[in-house]
């Protein structure tokens, strides 16, 4: 798992030219969902105090796992999760993200974007080295306490409900790696999501949901690592069902 | 234990998994898991744990990443028991 010290400085380097920059990236990213998309969160005081809370109470990195059904999921969350003024004070709880390199890496405006806003690429399905560097640089970030959000279907859900069949262990392994590692598990869908898409529907209200565990497996190795991926996936659903029976 | 005993218990896991049955019939040493048999990668974790329960071995995180082609969990398997 040990990074090199060039990738660790280039990780810092990143993060600290993002949150310099972040007043203008980050209220130009906020001013596009709110007038070009429409995009509301309901109740987002309360998901900030919230957040806020379960942030505080966590002696440990959390590690954000939510469900996915657009592209853009991760700058809603971080949206959703707390204000301008929030993350400037205290950057390491804006999330690290891994989005997958085809979908955001082929043109220069993305790319800087991706850098700007604290994106490790992956390349899924890709060679085993590749993609073991993308986590060992996440596992890393989240030892030193930063927040990471991924998304442990391993991709869009082409059902549109928690697709348990195309889910992925890895996020069990991460959590296995690192120490008094917190799970935030978030619900996060717009009225208007019936199935995946690019973005979310001009005009969107999203629902957010969010708890906090700490799974725990009395296995080692790969049947901890299943078992906590488990446990996440577990919550997911119930946070999905709950959804359905009362937000709709 | 012999490589071919431990392959043919190794095809029999694979195909509890397997969603392409065309590839399983033509199954050989060199078959990639994912790509050939269509397994996703979560499989593959059940997969090698199964190896685990059937061969009364264990295996870490680095080797199951090795893990690519049947012909890979056999030799894994091989070293281990």
């Amino acid at each position: 798992m040990e990074l090199k010290f060039r990738e660790k400085f280039s990780l810092k380097i990143q993060r600290l030219i993002g949150w310099a920059t972040f007043p203008f990236w980050g209220t130009f990213l906020i001013a596009l969902m709110r007038v070009v998309g429409g995009y509301k969160v309901q109740q987002m005081r309360e998901i900030r105090k919230h957040f806020k809370e379960l942030k505080r109470n966590a002696d440990g990195p959390i590690l954000v796992c939510s469900n996915h059904l657009t592209k853009i999921d991760s700058i809603i969350l971080n949206w959703s999760l707390a204000s301008i003024w929030a993350y400037m004070r205290s950057f390491k709880i804006f999330s690290w993200n891994l989005p997958k390199r085809s979908n955001f890496y082929q043109n220069y405006v993305l790319r800087l974007m991706c850098y700007l806003g604290s994106c490790v690429p992956i390349d899924r399905g890709g060679s085993r080295e590749a993609v073991k560097k993308s986590l060992d640089k996440v596992t890393y970030l989240l030892s030193k306490g930063h927040t990471v959000t991924v998304f442990p279907e391993g991709g869009r859900s082409r059902t549109g409900r928690i697709d348990l069949d195309k889910s992925t262990y890895g996020v069990g392994r991460l959590v296995n790696k690192v120490k008094g590692c917190h799970v935030l598990c978030v619900y996060l869908r717009s009225h208007k999501q019936e199935n995946y898409s690019e973005i979310p529907r001009r005009g969107s209200r999203f629902y957010l949901d969010m708890e906090l565990i700490q799974p725990k497996s009395p296995h080692s190795g790969l049947r901890a690592t299943r078992d906590i991926a488990n446990q996440i996936l577990e919550q997911l659903v119930l946070m999905e069902q709950a959804y359905f029976a009362t937000a709709r | 234990m012999t490589e071919a005993e431990v392959y043919e218990k190794v095809v029999g896991i694979l195909g509890k998994y397997s969603k392409n049955k065309d590839a399983l019939e033509n199954i050989s040493m060199e078959t990639s898991i994912i790509e050939d048999l269509k397994i996703n990668s979560a499989r593959l974790v059940d997969i090698v744990l199964d190896f685990e329960d059937e061969f009364d071995i264990e295996v870490d995180d680095d080797d199951a990443d090795r893990v690519a082609t049947v012909g890979d969990g056999v030799k894994l398997i091989l070293t281990k028991i």
